[in-house]
């Protein structure tokens, strides 16, 4: 096996476990994130549209400094989206040699990654991200965690069911009550068309989307004009066309000599095909090049594109339902908009989130979902907290661990516990012990905060909830498990949310009045029962005459 | 005048047998003091033979085996070769002090007993809301054991349909696969308040084997759910680890937590529960087991008997 392939694999294994790792309890050794944070688009869009560098992004400059001088290897070794499309293109590919050989010369179409490039980032001037639209990690990310994981999840358990009688026959109890929890997400048809047209584009030409549409290949290809180590032609060539024909990024051109070193993605293939081993990869002086790349021609397109990209955030800012803008009198909240516990104030967690989807991979109790359209485009596919759904963990804190751009913010568990997602309220129309009188209080049986106080009022013959909001982090349990069919009885919303841009959440929640506290065996300085609560009845809840 | 004749005659008679009153005392002192020692166990002065009620008094694991044996010790329950189910609580990840889950080492004790009767399979399992932080403490207490037995069953292919025939209300379910496969299933809840039950003991538990408990809360009278529950899920020996009792702010809690170190056995769930219910002071009150609706219900259709008063009590301590 060749050494390109070697590294690719290895490279692509360890992205598939680190992915596997982003899970709760977080027990890998090495940050999780770490292939989002070598995405070069994500560094500089991020860093553009937040006006700031978070941490873990500088990841991408030790790599494009190598590309200075080794050219696009990140392409062809590191990179799992291009180990996907190197796989997926051998599925898809092959038959089309004419439409193939129709595309290859289309040097128009090369610079549309760049137009995309710099799409992102006049939105990102505007203060907007729309790195998602491209980054190739952020997709690749999304691609395993949200539609193959969930979808091997489901196979594994269906294979466990089948496996079950044979495991009980001989007594192997763990495999026997092996029980697969299989995640599952909004928008996957979705997701599974785009990938579907991503990976088709193969069909037209290899490597679609490294050649015209990537614009983290885009920087590198700016980075890798004229490396250090780049590919010679000797003079033993017989002008024979194979490597042209065979490089997967059309990067030589006519001429069998001159190499578009901005394309090329130093996979060696051209090496490999050369019948007179004219053809090899070394270091040279830096200044000779034998190839121009010739921005002028299209240099009114690239503008037009970034001007675009200027529009787009524009709009995004202009859209009534964006977020973008300071909360105002006015503005509209989908009620249902919960931000994972830690997002930052809802600007900036625009600005930062990258939608690869890892927090909604590692969130246990897989409540984090993305977003469709509610708050507008430039929300799409962020992270919501789907209470319904699933609660969110009150002693798990791995989403902001593993968000690569800190939108979510990677709190400690002293601190998370303060940060307050929303507040209940509770649906009394709906509600079993408010409207239908029945003993039902499944609310305060979950509540993991003791937020939920239950009384009996004058009028009703059970006790009824009610929601101490001071205690209540909206972690949503209440609502996941209350009993009524369709819409709980009691929902949380984002009223109340606690999301600060630095400093302690603790000390913030405390100033505002909250008392958010798992709650714990009862000991001398926990308030005793409220007995007197129960004077009017004469009788505790559940007890009668 | 007739006060003082009657006095002097009760005075006489006494001072007659004053040395073996004295006698009769001591030993009875002595035989007390050997009961509680747990030398001797005092003979029953009414009844005689297996009680109803077997309570032990003591530290969690101690007390259970001791409350099991005033019934005949396990192997009046499980034959050899028996498949068991004990359906702990442990619904929720708390520490034992929290009164909300049945002592993790009531639950070893448990095993073991059905170990040492030669038991061929035996499981634990509960259906808590997370598969495994809730069921961690008692799979910990259990780790001793040869075989991993203690599950929480969150996958609904793990539940398979029953009719309740002898329900009033609620009449289908779908239970544990191992439940309805059990020869004998063993109730170990935990002595707890419950907001919409009063309390939660073994009959209130056996919700925690069938799938969907919700309907239950949301379709039905929930008391006379349980009682038809129950009525399908009839524990052959129900073991209440009233070792601590969370006697206010239940089944959640956190909330007022009694040390009674008492553990309570029999084959009758209904007397069981009663007598749990008795026995404890909930939320800071007395209460008879009449006033729980659920334990009513049971009594009146004839599941069992909340008439502790006339039941056959032992307990010992250990």
């Amino acid at each position: 096996m060749r050494f390109q392939r070697v590294v690719q694999s290895i490279s692509f294994i360890f992205f598939i476990i680190l992915l596997w790792l982003a899970a709760f309890p977080l027990i890998s050794p090495i940050l999780v994130d770490t292939f989002l944070g070598l995405d070069p688009i994500i560094f500089l869009g991020t860093s553009l549209s937040t006006r700031s560098f978070g941490s873990l992004i500088w990841l991408s400059l030790p790599v494009l400094a190598f590309t200075v001088f080794i050219g696009r290897f990140f392409c062809s070794t590191i990179c799992p989206m291009g180990a996907t499309i190197d796989f997926t293109d051998r599925l898809i590919r092959s038959k089309q040699k004419k439409l193939f050989q129709l595309f290859t010369n289309s040097r128009s179409l090369k610079y549309l990654k760049y137009q995309i490039l710099l799409f992102i980032m006049g939105s990102a001037f505007m203060g907007i991200s729309l790195v998602f639209i491209a980054s190739p990690m952020s997709l690749i990310t999304h691609f395993y965690g949200l539609l193959i994981h969930p979808a091997l999840c489901l196979i594994a358990g269906k294979f466990l069911v089948l496996t079950r009688p044979i495991a009980n026959y001989f007594d192997i109890t763990s495999l026997a009550y092996a029980q697969i929890h299989v995640p599952s997400f909004a928008l996957q048809w979705f997701s599974a068309i785009l990938f579907i047209l991503i990976f088709a584009c193969a069909a037209w030409t290899s490597h679609f989307w490294c050649r015209y549409l990537c614009p983290a290949g885009a920087i590198f290809a700016l980075f890798s004009i004229n490396p250090f180590w780049k590919r010679q032609v000797s003079k033993e060539c017989t002008q024979c066309g194979l490597c042209q024909k065979n490089c997967p990024m059309s990067a030589i051109g006519e001429n069998p000599f001159e190499t578009n070193h901005s394309e090329c993605i130093v996979c060696e293939t051209c090496v490999r095909v050369c019948p007179v081993k004219a053809v090899s990869f070394s270091s040279t002086s830096f200044k000779k090049t034998n190839y121009s790349q010739n921005f002028s021609k299209s240099r009114r397109k690239l503008i037009g594109a970034g001007v675009f990209g200027l529009g787009a955030g524009i709009i995004s800012l202009t859209d009534m339902k964006s977020l973008h803008a300071d909360i105002a009198p006015g503005k509209i909240i989908p009620p249902g908009l919960i931000r994972p516990p830690g997002a930052l104030p809802e600007k900036d967690f625009l600005a930062r989130c990258v939608r690869c989807g890892e927090c909604m991979k590692a969130c246990p109790s897989n409540t984090l979902q993305p977003l469709a359209l509610a708050a507008g485009f430039s929300a799409f596919f962020s992270p919501k907290v789907t209470p319904r759904r699933s609660p969110c963990e009150s002693l798990c804190n791995v989403c902001g661990h593993v968000c690569p751009t800190g939108a979510i913010r990677p709190l400690p568990m002293e601190e998370k516990i303060w940060a307050k997602m929303g507040t209940a309220h509770i649906l009394k129309h709906k509600c079993l012990a408010w409207e239908f009188n029945k003993k039902c209080m499944v609310c305060d049986e979950v509540c993991p905060y003791n937020a939920i106080e239950f009384k009996v009022i004058p009028g009703s013959s059970v006790a009824v909830p009610f929601v101490n909001e001071n205690k209540c982090s909206g972690c949503g349990c209440c609502e996941h498990f209350c009993p009524v069919h369709a819409k709980a009885a009691i929902i949380v919303e984002p009223m109340g949310a606690l999301r600060i841009k630095k400093g302690s959440y603790r000390e913030k929640a405390k100033e505002m009045g909250l008392s958010l506290q798992i709650k714990k065996a009862q000991n001398e300085e926990y308030e005793t029962y409220p007995l007197n609560e129960y004077d009017e009845s004469g009788l505790p809840p559940g007890f009668t005459e | 005048m007739k006060i003082d004749s009657l006095l002097n005659i009760k005075w006489g008679m006494n001072k007659l047998n004053r040395r073996e009153f004295l006698k009769k005392q001591l030993q009875g002192a002595m035989w007390v003091a050997m009961g509680a020692s747990g030398i001797l166990i005092p003979k029953p002065v009414i009844a005689t033979g297996v009680p109803d009620l077997g309570i032990g008094k003591g530290a969690p694991g101690p007390a259970t085996r001791a409350a099991v044996e005033l019934l005949g010790g396990m192997k009046a329950f499980v034959k050899k070769g028996s498949r068991v189910v004990i359906k702990p609580n442990m619904s929720f990840n708390h520490p034992p002090e929290e009164a909300t889950s049945t002592h993790p080492e009531v639950v070893k004790e448990l095993v073991a007993m059905c170990l040492e009767a030669q038991a061929s399979k035996i499981r634990v399992l509960d259906h808590p809301f997370s598969p495994t932080l809730a069921v961690k403490n008692t799979k910990d207490a259990c780790n001793g054991f040869k075989k991993d037995m203690v599950y929480g069953l969150v996958d609904s292919n793990f539940y398979k349909p029953a009719q309740i025939t002898n329900g009033l209300t609620f009449k289908k379910t779908d239970v544990m696969q191992d439940v309805l496969e059990a020869d004998v299933l063993i109730a170990a809840p935990v002595a707890k308040a419950h907001s919409s039950t009063g309390v939660s003991l073994s009959m209130k538990g056996m919700m925690g084997l069938i799938w969907n408990r919700d309907t239950m809360h949301r379709d039905y009278d929930l008391s006379q759910a349980i009682v038809d529950l129950a009525s399908l899920l009839k524990p052959q020996l129900v073991v209440v680890d009233a070792t601590r009792v969370l006697t206010t702010n239940g089944p959640h809690g956190p909330g007022k937590v009694l040390k009674m170190d008492t553990v309570i056995a029999s084959k009758d769930m209904v007397a069981a529960d009663a007598k749990t219910v008795q026995m404890c002071k909930w939320y800071g009150r007395r209460f008879e087991p009449r006033q729980i609706n659920h334990i009513r219900y049971a009594h009146e259709q004839g599941l069992g008997r909340m008439d502790v008063e006339n039941l056959f009590v032992k307990s010992v301590e250990v």
